[in-house]
């Protein structure tokens, strides 16, 4: 199974892509100093080879904020997509497993929160809870976007709990725990990875969304957040004269979405070989 | 002999009624036995609950807001030196009912709902919250419902003619369509500005309308305000097109690989008429989407109308959270839930019509 996914070159791409992401958030930044030390005999100057990307109009390096921004945006998709999964795996395998009015509750709590608008509910949160930190930020991001996978993850378990091998477990006395553990969840093991890649998007994507219109304000420096300082720390008249300090941040995240797409669609034909064209 | 003829005529009223009431009652058993009714009803029960919890859980979200909404109005205002500050907030948390318990208020903000009467806003005293919205609501429709109708049929025809190109070009559609599929609405609003900027060499259309004018129902200020409303439309629009056409084009492609377009080849069928039945059995799956895709079309617009400061419902809610006007954040919070409510209800019935699976529950 694991060499397919290494031949698949939609998977591989996005991967690579990623990766290549990933060592410019984490390993790079380590190279350069203080992100928001500002020069202001630097103010707003383009794009040089000194300066990769620019530098904003406090004289700040545009590149070394894009690197510690993307670094702190992956930081919270990846909190928001281990703990989204761990719900969504909670809620999907456990209501099915167990049948009756456990399934049902699990059922209409998880239709229930996928009507709920995320979007005012954000804005809402995110005014209440002042001075929130980027961890923080990831565990309200991932109490909010389970449904969808927990909804996914029943349809697995409803088919996977009537197989042989379950009900063999089951008749040789195996505790309910450990056959939902080591019999069901490692067949859903595709499944509940595709899930966590996309938790991890939509929640880099959500979040940045939030800073960018300036309710999550922490002090941390995001691709949102970048975004949102462009457009309103500027003493330049208008925003879009510096161009090169918001174009980089939403270029970026656009390309890491489109990558975890990518591997998405990648694992997706590896994992139901019915969409793998011959 | 009159009283007796009354209570004849009693008898008879209440015979009638009471046949009528039976008839009443078989005809809603029979509702019951139709499934689709059922199946609405069913739906419905369900959308009221949503409503229900999503009203509360709001409700909860504000009662534990730290910060203290009269301290705020307080604040911009200019009393005069030595005004007793303290005495005047009491007075006025008692005017606006905050020092009441939360339980007391929790059952008249259920109660305020259900006359749609939110009370006056905190901000813009004394006009009613209700009022405000109304002025705002049509803004965020006239931007979400073109989108959702628009980014539908366009995704659809774009996503199925993708799916027939051969080699380089298939590939680099499919990684355009994800691209924009993919573009965050609140970044590519900006960009938007920009192009137009660099493009036009002029101050973007910012708002609802051009500083100055005042509205009318002429020609003139129509077209100043599509002007301002064509830029988010567009921002929004590529991104739920492309959307739509990711996944129209791979429903294609497998339906394209299926059986009866085979058979349908060999017996030598234009490729025209296999096309229409390709994708008029991708359409089907590519429907389920549309409750998802209309949730998210919501959200998104509400957060463009923010970057392009379109008046709509998003813009309010945003500054009403600012100014912890407690009956408008409301508003705007019942009002954004009874849309996607309403939306979502729709939708499912729609569904329903369209495949009658749904609503029989079977198959």
């Amino acid at each position: 199974m694991w060499e397919l996914v290494l031949k698949s070159r939609k998977a591989m791409f996005g991967s690579i892509v990623l990766a290549v992401f990933i060592v410019l958030g984490t390993i790079v930044p380590l190279f350069f100093g203080d992100p928001y030390a500002m020069n202001l005999g630097l103010m707003g100057r383009p794009p040089s080879v000194e300066h990769l990307l620019g530098t904003t109009s406090f004289g700040q390096d545009v590149f070394v904020q894009l690197c510690n921004a993307i670094g702190n945006s992956f930081f919270v998709g990846l909190v928001a997509g281990i703990l989204g999964t761990l719900i969504a795996v909670f809620v999907g395998a456990v209501g099915p497993y167990r049948g009756g009015l456990a399934d049902k509750i699990s059922n209409l709590v998880t239709n229930l929160a996928l009507v709920l608008p995320l979007i005012p509910l954000f804005i809402i949160i995110a005014a209440v809870v002042r001075g929130l930190d980027l961890f923080l930020i990831g565990v309200i991001l991932a109490v909010t976007s389970w449904p969808w996978a927990a909804r996914s993850i029943r349809s697995q378990m409803l088919t996977l709990k009537e197989r042989e091998f379950v009900n063999l477990a089951r008749m040789s006395g195996d505790g309910n725990v450990r056959i939902v553990i080591v019999e069901i969840l490692p067949n859903m093991m595709a499944y509940i990875m595709m899930v966590f890649v996309i938790l991890t998007g939509t929640s880099i994507l959500a979040e940045s969304a939030l800073s960018m219109i300036g309710v999550s304000t922490t002090p941390t420096i995001t691709l949102g957040y970048m975004l949102y300082w462009a457009q309103h720390q500027t003493i330049v008249p208008f925003w879009w004269n510096i161009w090169w300090w918001f174009i980089p941040p939403g270029l970026v995240l656009t390309i890491i979405l489109t990558a975890i797409f990518i591997i998405h669609a990648g694992l997706d034909e590896v994992f139901n070989p019915k969409l793998r064209r011959v | 002999m009159k009283q007796n003829t009354d209570t004849q005529v009693d008898e008879k009223n209440s015979a009638a009624t009471s046949h009528s009431l039976n008839h009443f009652l078989l005809k809603l058993t029979g509702l019951l036995h139709n499934s689709f009714a059922r199946f609405v009803a069913r739906k419905a029960l369900f959308y009221l609950v949503v409503v229900f919890f999503s009203v509360t859980l709001v409700f909860i979200i504000i009662e534990s807001m730290p910060g203290d909404p009269v301290a705020v109005m307080l604040s911009s205002g200019n009393p005069p030196p030595g005004a007793d500050l303290d005495a005047l907030a009491d007075i006025m948390r008692a005017y606006f009912g905050l020092d009441r318990p939360v339980l007391e208020r929790y059952f008249t903000y259920l109660g305020n709902i259900f006359s749609g009467n939110l009370g006056q806003s905190f901000h813009f005293y004394p006009v009613f919250a209700s009022n405000i919205i109304q002025y705002y609501l049509p803004y965020t429709l006239s931007l979400a419902i073109p989108v959702l109708i628009v980014s539908f049929f366009l995704g659809n025809w774009i996503g199925a003619r993708a799916a027939y190109l051969k080699g380089k070009l298939n590939e680099t559609s499919y990684f355009s369509l994800v691209f924009a599929n993919q573009l965050p609405p609140f970044w590519f609003g900006l960009v938007i500005i920009f192009l137009y900027v660099v493009i036009f060499h002029s101050i973007p259309p910012i708002g609802s309308a051009t500083q100055g004018t005042i509205p009318s129902l002429s020609v003139s200020y129509f077209m100043d305000l599509v002007a301002h409303w064509i830029l988010p439309f567009i921002t929004l629009l590529v991104v739920y097109v492309g959307a739509w056409a990711t996944g129209m084009r791979s429903m294609v492609t497998h339906e394209k690989d299926s059986g009866y377009v085979r058979y349908g080849e060999q017996l030598g069928f234009k490729k025209n008429k296999l096309m229409s039945y390709t994708q008029r059995n991708a359409i089907l799956p590519q429907m389920t989407g549309l409750n998802m895709v209309f949730n998210g079309i919501i959200g998104q617009t509400l957060i463009i109308e923010i970057v392009f400061g379109w008046p709509g419902i998003g813009l309010l809610l945003y500054n009403a959270v600012f100014n912890y006007d407690y009956p408008l954040i409301f508003g705007c919070f019942i009002v954004i839930i009874i849309i996607i409510v309403v939306g979502n209800f729709l939708i499912d019935i729609l569904y329903g019509f369209v495949d009658p699976r749904i609503r029989t529950g079977h198959g």
